[in-house]
């Protein structure tokens, strides 16, 4: 009898944590709260840091090695059109993304070394390209696709 | 006014080879031309006809054996070559980089390879290493006017800026890095200066109002997109101290592309670099056909070019954007009306 009375304990224990453990780690109704307005400030200083970092690297004459820099030909990222790779781009010669379109023009044009497509510095000049460009529409072989975007003032984003 | 005699303009620039006079006239079929553009006007003083290049932004580097050195190079063969031979050669400015003298020694030993004499006028990349001090030294001048055939030409340093850089105690390399981002946010609005001005009222003062009249600055006489100081703040005082002219051609470097507007009596064109071409900025032309195609980044001579200008008798201008690459819409292959 002694066995039995341990057997429903043992059972009952089991139960109760199977729910504990669902109630913890499985509950598909608790979702995380909303980013509050401070961490959503934090995330975007984060983000325009790499941004200014891009728009230096952009502006740098350091990455060739013929005295070109991006800005040379892409003022304010102007003809670029960050928002519209992945593309089949002909001087690639295959479907690429922004980040290998840049090193193409390190390479060629600027006749310097590739970046690693993974490295914080293309991160950065991918961010700056594309912040500057939030919101434009994707407009194949319209104008919008060689001009540039309207900035307004400063360097294109907020600088602190 | 400075009067010129031709012995004199060969002295000023430098030139020993002999120009030819240009008795015939650079004209295919007006009718086959972009319908709009400077009417020449009866009353107009009549010239005799000419022909004269322009070559801008050249933006060399003191590299050995840049690209760029080797297009401007193209550039100096290719006017060499064009018939009739233009009586001589208009520079619109960055014939440097980063102001470098050796730049600017660099780029005279190069135009000094024309077969005709040349005038020239600084740009922003020649100038803010040391305020313009050498290219003074090997150019002369930084405004000049003289008379050709009839017509009065005019050049303008266009890139004065206010003083941003005493304050912030910047380096004139600093200085000249920040002139160099052509968005710079932070350099201000350039212009001529009131100094130029008094110098260009009293220029034309005994001009008669029926005087052809060209004027080359580097940048354009009209509010193109200022955030790239595609612009001349005071263009205003100078648009309204030509405007007693019956008609005035401008034509202007920095823009890199093909352009062209028309304010009361000026009509203005821009000029093709022969180092890089730019987007169009985000603004709507005023001429929206007289655009140049999409150029090829993998063809580094697309959306570069040289310029050959015919004046008819009657002051009717005909600009050849001559790309180097297939760069031009068929409306502009035969030429643009100035």
């Amino acid at each position: 009898m002694k066995y039995k009375k341990h057997s429903k304990f043992a059972l009952f224990a089991l139960i109760a944590a199977s729910l504990a453990f669902a109630i913890v780690f499985l509950n598909p109704v608790q979702a995380k709260p909303p980013v509050s307005k401070a961490e959503m400030k934090k995330q975007m200083n984060i983000l325009l840091k790499a941004v200014k970092k891009g728009d230096d690297l952009w502006h740098t004459a350091k990455l060739g090695t013929n005295g070109l820099a991006c800005g040379n030909c892409h003022p304010d990222g102007s003809a670029s059109n960050p928002h519209t790779w992945p593309k089949y781009q002909t001087n690639l010669g295959k479907v690429g993304t922004l980040r290998e379109m840049i090193n193409w023009c390190i390479l060629v044009p600027m006749q310097g070394p590739m970046l690693d497509l993974g490295g914080d510095d293309m991160i950065a000049m991918e961010a700056y390209a594309t912040y500057t460009h939030r919101g434009v529409k994707i407009a194949p072989a319209k104008d919008e696709q060689h001009g540039a975007v309207p900035v307004k003032s400063g360097p294109g984003y907020p600088l602190k | 006014m400075e009067k010129v005699s031709r012995r004199q303009f060969l002295g000023m620039s430098t030139k020993a080879g002999a120009a030819t006079i240009v008795t015939g006239i650079f004209a295919p079929s007006l009718n086959s031309m972009i319908g709009f553009g400077g009417v020449a006007q009866a009353a107009t003083k009549k010239i005799k006809p000419f022909n004269f290049a322009v070559l801008t932004d050249a933006h060399l580097y003191d590299i050995n054996d840049h690209k760029f050195d080797g297009i401007l190079e193209k550039a100096v063969s290719d006017v060499n070559k064009i018939s009739p031979r233009p009586d001589f050669v208009l520079y619109a400015g960055d014939i440097g980089q980063t102001g470098l003298e050796a730049e600017l020694v660099k780029g005279k030993k190069i135009l000094d390879k024309l077969k005709m004499p040349y005038r020239i006028i600084p740009g922003e990349h020649d100038y803010y290493l040391d305020m313009g001090k050498a290219w003074r030294g090997l150019y002369g001048n930084e405004h000049w006017s003289f008379d050709h055939n009839g017509v009065h030409f005019i050049g303008m340093n266009s890139i004065l800026v206010k003083d941003f850089w005493t304050a912030k105690k910047l380096t004139p390399h600093e200085r000249m890095a920040w002139m160099e981002e052509l968005e710079c946010h932070k350099c201000g609005a350039w212009g001529v200066g009131s100094e130029q001005l008094d110098w260009l009222k009293k220029d034309v003062k005994n001009l008669a109002p029926n005087t052809p009249v060209v004027i080359m600055t580097h940048s354009p006489l009209w509010d193109y997109y200022p955030r790239w100081n595609f612009q001349t703040y005071d263009a205003p005082d100078i648009r309204k101290i030509l405007s007693k002219f019956e008609r005035v051609v401008s034509i202007h470097g920095h823009v890199h592309q093909v352009l062209y507007n028309k304010i009361g009596n000026i009509s203005s064109a821009g000029l093709l670099s022969t180092s890089w071409p730019w987007p169009y900025p985000p603004i709507k032309l005023p001429y929206p056909d007289v655009k140049m195609n999409r150029a090829d980044p993998g063809d580094f001579e697309d959306g570069l070019g040289t310029h050959n200008v015919a004046l008819k008798s009657d002051f009717a201008g005909m600009m050849d954007y001559r790309a180097f690459s297939d760069l031009l819409p068929a409306n502009l292959k035969r030429g643009l009306k100035i």
